[in-house]
């Protein structure tokens, strides 16, 4: 991202610590993101009803609401903003947690300010690509097989009619895979353009959400069509369907 | 631990005497059934047959009844006595009742020992997981200055600061130290209150003096955060307590009151104090944060953490108002929190036994 397009990026730090929460703002403002505070979980849930912004670094042991509870709640009520955990809790089993509540990275504190920033910037710089890439109203809309994704509103509609509400990174993956139409996309390149570097352990999890994406629009997940696996390798999406 | 052990080793001897026992009757039990019982039965049957043949010798069936009297003879032929089969009847009885007894005796004293031992293992593993879970705060408690810490450092070393700001980030990090400081200095005493190694003492306390001593320490901070801080203590109340532990116990409370009051930007926090019976009561009302009436208990437990904040960046450890009714607890006093809601203040009343008066 550069420096004009970070200017423009705000975010929210939610954070009980008054000294934690001081130094993360006064660093974020010093690398040109604008910045609001909340000391609580309840603070939080009421500014991101009311206000929008790009980022929130989200504190997990928070007083009222504490940081997953508040995740799930945003991704329930269909607020995507991406969230970057910050919490004492650093081993893996809530690092697990964290992103299945919905969040899009984990930091544990004691952290290092540049590696704070770097991280902000990865998933800043995953949505700008996101955001830019479903810009115009061709690339927003994708259509396959009889099913319709809309990237802006995370919502599709399959072959048969049914409606589906997307996470964020089903339409990530989706995004990534329909700007390749027909080649082969590595599973590695699939976790580094939707999730980051070392977020996830393991390139399985790129298999249980392609297999998400084929329960909601292909019309036999058993033999896909249109999201195919190349052995070894990775995926390779087609429009039109193929065996 | 020692306990457990002691329960092991019992039903360790409990289990071996039963298998002992069950030995016993199983080799008393085939022994009675194929030797005692089967040579009782062919002597018998032999008693039989020899009366058949005394009386085919025409020996008069008197002499033979006085000779073998459990046989009994009917017009002249023996034949076996209804009291000879009835007595292996009860033979057996008394058998299935005698193992039926001990079995049920060893059964409930292993069911016993069975249920105490779980009962053990169930404590240690409650104290474990205490331990752990003690751990696990601690560990938490000290990320989050750590990290301020840090924070504040690498901001030092990347940044171009101005005076000021590096001055900001400078208290920022001794009040990041003496937050771990005072961290340390709690948890030492919770661990050595919570395994009583204290020794406190139990002397006259004048209180009026005690409470102005905190609250002067404490004056230049109220007025920083726009806190009216006043006592109002009636000189000659003296309680019967730890000099040492009064103060600790009205300087937390000041600090969580502050730290309440600071929560909400300003109010007051009032001492007030008085006799009532054989006790002295402290009441240390605040108007800040408050709490929900049903939390009243849940505040003075360990790590527990009503308020953004924690209670400010001077206290926070979660750890005070444990070591408040802990102390209360060894020196014969007691505490109680009462707020009617969150933002409606909150009030703490600690009672002491009043010092008898010649001791004053």
């Amino acid at each position: 991202m550069s420096t004009a397009q970070a200017s423009a990026a705000r975010t929210l730090v939610v954070e009980d610590d008054p000294h934690l929460a001081a130094g993360l703002a006064e660093n974020l403002r010093a690398e040109g993101y604008a910045v609001d505070t909340a000391p609580d979980g309840r603070l939080a849930l009421t500014w991101l009803r009311e206000n929008s912004c790009e980022l929130v670094v989200l504190d997990v042991m928070l007083p009222h609401i504490d940081g997953f509870t508040l995740c799930r709640t945003l991704r329930a009520e269909g607020n995507n903003t991406p969230v970057l955990f910050l919490t004492a809790r650093g081993d893996p089993q809530d690092r697990v947690l964290g992103l299945e509540a919905g969040g899009d990275d984990y930091l544990a504190k004691p952290f290092h300010l540049d590696e704070f920033l770097l991280r902000v910037r990865a998933i800043l710089r995953r949505w700008e690509w996101y955001r830019k890439a479903s810009a115009t109203p061709q690339s927003a809309v994708l259509r396959f097989g009889g099913n319709e994704v809309d990237f802006r509103a995370f919502r599709a509609r399959s072959w048969n009619g049914a409606a589906q509400d997307l996470t964020e990174k089903e339409a990530m993956i989706l995004k990534v895979l329909a700007e390749r139409p027909g080649e082969i996309v590595s599973r590695e390149d699939l976790l580094e353009r939707v999730w980051g570097y070392d977020v996830f352990p393991s390139t399985r999890t790129v298999d249980n959400f392609i297999l998400r994406l084929r329960k909601r629009f292909e019309r036999d997940p058993a033999n896909p069509r249109h999201f195919l696996t190349v052995w070894g390798v990775g995926y390779r999406f087609l429009i039109e369907g193929g065996a | 631990m020692k306990r457990t052990r002691v329960f092991e080793i019992t039903a360790l001897l409990l289990v071996i005497v039963s298998v002992i026992q069950v030995g016993w009757w199983v080799y008393d039990q085939h022994d009675y059934s194929t030797q005692k019982l089967q040579d009782a039965r062919s002597s018998y049957a032999r008693e039989i047959a020899a009366a058949q043949a005394l009386l085919a010798a025409g020996t008069p069936a008197e002499h033979v009844h006085e000779l073998l009297p459990d046989v009994a003879i009917d017009d002249g032929r023996a034949r076996s006595s209804g009291a000879v089969d009835a007595a292996f009847v009860a033979e057996r009885h008394r058998r299935i009742n005698q193992y039926a007894w001990e079995s049920g005796f060893f059964l409930l004293a292993l069911a016993l020992c069975v249920g105490v031992i779980w009962r053990a293992l169930r404590a240690e593993t409650k104290v474990l997981q205490e331990q752990d879970s003690f751990l696990a705060l601690v560990s938490h408690q000290f990320k989050t200055p750590l990290a301020s810490l840090q924070l504040s450092l690498e901001t030092m070393a990347k940044r171009q600061l101005t005076p000021e700001q590096s001055r900001t980030l400078m208290e920022r990090m001794l009040a990041d130290l003496t937050r771990m400081e005072s961290m340390v200095s709690r948890i030492l005493d919770s661990v050595r209150l919570e395994r009583g190694r204290v020794d406190l003492k139990s002397e006259p306390v004048e209180l009026a003096a005690a409470v102005g001593r905190v609250v002067t320490q404490f004056e230049e901070r109220a007025r920083q955060e726009r806190i009216a801080l006043t006592a109002d203590v009636p000189r000659g109340l003296v309680v019967l307590a730890d000099p040492l532990a009064v103060d600790v116990v009205v300087r937390n409370l000041l600090e969580n009151a502050l730290a309440a009051v600071a929560a909400v930007s300003g109010g007051s926090v009032t001492f007030t104090a008085r006799a009532v019976n054989d006790e002295i009561e402290l009441s240390v009302r605040d108007s800040g944060v408050g709490f929900r009436t049903t939390d009243s208990a849940r505040l003075f437990k360990k790590f527990s953490r009503l308020h953004p904040g924690g209670g400010g960046s001077h206290n926070g450890t979660g750890l005070g108002l444990f070591i408040v009714r802990r102390l209360m607890q060894l020196t014969g006093g007691r505490v109680s929190a009462h707020s009617v809601g969150v933002g409606q203040g909150a009030l703490f009343v600690l009672s002491w036994p009043a010092a008898p008066r010649q001791s004053v």
